[in-house]
């Protein structure tokens, strides 16, 4: 698997196959309103102000506190940077697609506000974490050829038979792992089926693993006798969402590749009989349709926005300001769970200015972390929109630690500058034959100043701007000289970050990102790198393991936690209750603040320009959740 | 022996050319990382699994396992019957991708073309005929100025005023207005300007040059004296010629804008037609797409350059089939 996320400029924080559908946690939310709707949103790049605690619920009036439900207006308008190559729900894996299928058949669940589960199609429950029942609702239908009343035997066979198969090879099959370690899904009444993990796991739902679409069995049999996956991918029900029923807030009325997709309202929405949603949804959806248009052209995209033919666009840094003071556009700045980092090589090919890896040394790392101003990354770099990070959880996660002491500020007030960052340095040299000079330079053994290289994107002039700002900092305030160099993402990829495979055995060998101990290395030498960020998964973020044990799949750079990473993992992968798998989260968090395994420097936001009219958007990590709900001010 | 055979050994060559030239585009398609197996390898890489496995199946999945020669025939074989293939980044086939694209360029292709071909001329020989005044000036500076600002810049330029700003036309493009009616040519009217202004100034030129070869010719002195009207000089005694070498740079331009020019503007005005469909079809791979596309601008290609020779035989009655 992989985590990893461009820091470019000009893309979105791309999902890879295995996490697209815990990206819709992002994006997702933010995309069923429509938020997805351009370049724009696409950069990580924006900031957050604080978090806003009054942000944790809509702030959309209630049907109660309006005494009256809202009127059905023209159609929601939006525009897509680039055209959908597939609606199939069973393939896609572009989380921008998976909104425009979204408009016609809800999930299996989401989460609201302060992530709150909401069952849509169907509602988890476990005892122990193991077990997982999954019950659905029974006014769910399918529509068209397929009518008839969704049961629990659609989704069963479905996994079973399609994400569990060997031929199939649907984007959410490695969600579905099979053999001894395998999930086990077994149907248990007519509307009802379980789960079976091979070990506890209680934020199971907040994995999105189980998330599954209602699709008609009777579309899959065909294939699966055959085993006829390009049959699969290309059948018209599934290409063109014919079967959605009642499953979704609008119906697919025309697919126009390459330009359009419109949709009208769906007056059998299942959620309107839903009583344990917001009172809104009691006439929802209140546009009378969706209109999605391609528009590659970002000016043509904003263009839209500002004269009222599109009612969301993704706003670029730059722009922010200028759509600020129009009457006509609300701007909310949502926060998103990418960090933007800088990754240190412990490895054998890394710290290549003497002997020794200085950046193995926790207090090394700890100077370096001092030594780059984060106000000035907000500022500078990302024009304000984005968050300091100091942990690998943004701070309005539910893990993030509540005893803010805990958790030291590097790189902002007292920690930040020439005295903290030497000081620590100089701690870490102690012992060795590196030294500081009366100018303040960092001198190895050899005597020369020591001098690394910093990999940038070649395509983003935000992340070079950033290296840039980085290279500047490291010789001011810790006296090192940072060459900076522009490296393709997928280049540094492939020669840098996956190590080459070793000969013979190795310790460990958890994939391409980590083939074993330090000495195996990649195919060039690099010391350090900020062309990707990691996704800190907020709502799951016991998966951070990847990135911070030592034989963790994604540990390119060769961290060795000296600290009980291992079993502080364990503790949370084994836990059997929220709190005791909060408890060590926690603990991780204030080890990493201490460890700096990574360079952590901020959580960028999203900035989306929304029509002013348009009512419920939030500025919340969860916006969207309650897109059917939303509507058109009179 | 006439035009008759003169026409069938044209096309016969065209469709030798276009065979040629699709037989190339498949090798070198074939030769490139075929995306499909990239991205399963990639994909198999970042999950941890083995990407040779990965490969393998990828291209046992897509037929790439088989001998070249079987897969060339396939293809060559599907071409002539129509069935050219699978958009992947459609997941439409390729031929109604292209019709459903062409659908959307001849509405602004055909104003486009007829504007160009009346007005060029047009402007070169009201040049020609007003050598070195003021009007000249400004004919020439019109064409050279559409000539060189570039049509993606310029069409984000007059959208921005007339879209944005003005609010005259609308900023994205609608599919669903009806070919035939005002809000279609209201949406069309900026990037058919765009595509004119860009077009006629190569055209307008050569007119003007050889159109003032003319303007002083012993035969138009005669006609002169012999009191045959002005318009009539200047459409039927010089404009004639003129069209000889004109009709030669006409096409040529004219195919160039077509697959260059005009999918920047597309892209610009979000029009889904066969440049944004080609632009996209590269970017994601689309192998058959990218084929089809080259398939139907080969085809465009040819037939305009037949089309050209024949114009150019009607414009000159000097010129005989018999001699080719």
């Amino acid at each position: 698997m992989s985590d990893l996320i461009d820091q470019g400029e000009d893309s979105h924080p791309k999902m890879n196959r295995r996490r697209w559908l815990q990206g819709l946690g992002i994006a997702g939310t933010a995309g069923l309103a429509g938020c997805t709707g351009g370049d724009g949103t696409d950069s990580p790049t924006s900031t957050s102000t604080e978090p806003d605690p009054e942000a944790t619920e809509p702030d959309t009036p209630t049907a109660t506190e309006r005494q009256e439900l809202p009127e059905r207006t023209g159609p929601y308008q939006r525009t897509i940077a680039n055209a959908a190559s597939t609606l199939n729900p069973l393939y896609n894996n572009v989380d921008g697609v998976g909104t425009l299928i979204g408009y016609t058949m809800d999930m299996g669940y989401t989460f609201m506000p302060g992530t709150e589960f909401l069952p849509q199609l169907y509602d988890l429950s476990s005892d122990n974490g193991e077990v997982w029942v999954a019950e659905l609702r029974d006014n769910l239908m399918f529509g068209g050829e397929y009518e008839r009343q969704v049961t629990a035997e659609d989704f069963v066979y479905q996994v079973q038979e399609i994400h569990q198969s060997s031929w199939a090879g649907t984007p959410d099959s490695p969600n579905w792992p099979t053999g001894e370690e395998g999930y086990n899904i077994e149907q248990t009444g007519e509307l009802e089926f379980q789960i079976e993990l091979p070990s506890s796991n209680v934020l199971y739902p907040e994995s999105y693993e189980p998330l599954l679409y209602a699709i008609p069995k009777e579309i899959m049999e065909p294939y699966v006798a055959e085993e006829d996956s390009q049959g699969l991918q290309q059948d018209e029900d599934l290409l063109e969402l014919t079967f959605t029923g009642n499953l979704g807030a609008y119906q697919l009325d025309e697919w126009n590749r390459g330009s359009a997709q419109i949709f009208s309202r769906n007056d059998d929405y299942y959620l309107r009989d839903a009583t344990d949603v917001d009172p809104l949804f009691e006439e929802a959806p209140y546009f009378e349709g969706i209109e999605s248009q391609v528009v590659q052209e970002e000016a043509s995209r904003l263009g839209a926005l500002e004269t009222g033919e599109s009612d969301v666009a993704g706003l670029p840094p730059n722009r922010v300001s200028e759509f600020q003071q129009m009457e006509s556009v609300d701007v909310n700045i949502t926060p998103t769970p990418f960090q933007s980092l800088i990754t240190w090589n412990m490895r054998n090919n890394g710290w290549n200015t003497g002997p020794g890896n200085l950046f193995r040394d926790r207090s090394f790392r700890q100077g370096l972390a001092c030594a780059v101003s984060k106000n000035q990354v907000v500022q500078g770099i990302y024009r304000g929109f984005a968050d300091p990070a100091y942990t690998f959880q943004p701070e309005w996660s539910t893990f993030y630690p509540e005893d803010d002491s805990a958790i030291d500020q590097w790189g902002t007030g007292d920690l930040y500058g020439p005295e903290p960052a030497r000081s620590r340095i100089r701690d870490a040299i102690e012992d060795t034959d590196y030294s500081y000079d009366g100018q303040g330079r960092l001198l190895n053994p050899d005597g020369d100043q020591c001098t690394i290289t910093l990999h940038h994107s070649a395509s983003s002039n935000t992340n070079q701007s950033l290296a840039e700002f980085i290279a500047q900092e490291y010789e001011e305030n810790a006296g090192i000289v940072v060459e900076t160099t522009a490296t393709q993402s997928s280049q540094f990829l492939t020669n840098y970050f996956q190590q080459e495979a070793p000969e013979g055995e190795t310790e460990w060998n958890a994939g391409p990102f980590n083939r074993g101990p330090r000495d195996v290395t990649s195919a060039e030498s690099w010391d350090m790198t900020v062309i990707y960020g990691y996704n800190t998964y907020p709502l799951n973020p016991t998966v951070s393991d990847v990135f911070f044990l030592q034989d963790g799949s994604t540990n390119p750079q060769g961290y060795y936690p000296q600290w009980d990473a291992e079993e502080l993992y364990n503790q949370a992968n084994n836990a059997t209750s929220r709190e005791e798998l909060a408890d060590a989260m926690v603990e991780i968090f204030v080890n990493l603040n201490q460890a700096q395994p990574i360079g952590m420097l901020t959580f960028s936001s999203n900035t989306i320009g929304y029509a002013a009219d348009i009512e419920g958007p939030i500025e919340d990590f969860f916006s969207g959740w309650d897109f059917p709900a939303w509507y058109r001010e009179d | 022996m006439g035009m008759e055979w003169y026409i069938v050994r044209r096309v016969a060559w065209a469709a030798i050319v276009t065979f040629i030239i699709v037989s190339i585009t498949w090798g070198l398609m074939m030769a490139a990382p075929n995306p499909n197996v990239q991205q399963a390898v990639t994909q198999a890489a970042l999950a941890g699994d083995d990407p040779e496995a990965a490969a393998e199946r990828a291209e046992e999945r897509l037929g790439l396992d088989r001998p070249a020669h079987e897969r060339y025939l396939d293809y060559v074989v599907g071409i002539y019957t129509f069935h050219w293939g699978w958009s992947e980044s459609r997941n439409q086939p390729v031929t109604v991708a292209l019709l459903q694209a062409l659908y959307y360029t001849a509405q602004y292709s055909v104003p486009w073309t007829i504007l160009t071909i009346l007005i060029g001329p047009i402007v070169g020989l009201y040049s020609a005929a007003n050598q070195y005044s003021w009007k000249d000036h400004v004919a020439t500076g019109f064409a050279f100025f559409g000539y060189a600002i570039p049509n993606f810049f310029f069409g984000i330029i007059l959208l921005l005023i007339f879209g944005v700003t003005l609010e005259w036309i609308p900023v994205i493009y609608q599919t669903d207005v009806p070919v035939f009616s005002l809000a279609n040519v209201n949406q069309l009217a900026v990037p058919v300007f765009v595509l004119v202004t860009g077009s006629i100034g190569g055209i307008m030129r050569v007119s003007r040059n050889e159109s003032a070869e003319y303007v002083n010719a012993d035969f138009v002195k005669t006609a002169r004296a012999k009191g045959v009207s002005t318009y009539k000089i200047y459409f039927q005694h010089i404009l004639r010629p003129t069209m000889v070498p004109l009709s030669t740079t006409m096409v040529s331009q004219l195919l160039a804008l077509f697959t260059g020019a005009s999918l920047l503007v597309e892209v610009v005005f979000s029009i889904p037609g066969l440049g944004t469909t080609l632009y996209r079809a590269i970017t994601a791979q689309d192998t058959s797409l990218v084929l089809g596309s080259t398939l139907f601008f080969t085809f465009i290609a040819t037939i305009g350059n037949l089309l050209q020779d024949l114009v150019y035989t009607m414009l000159d009655p000097r010129i005989s089939f018999e001699d080719r």
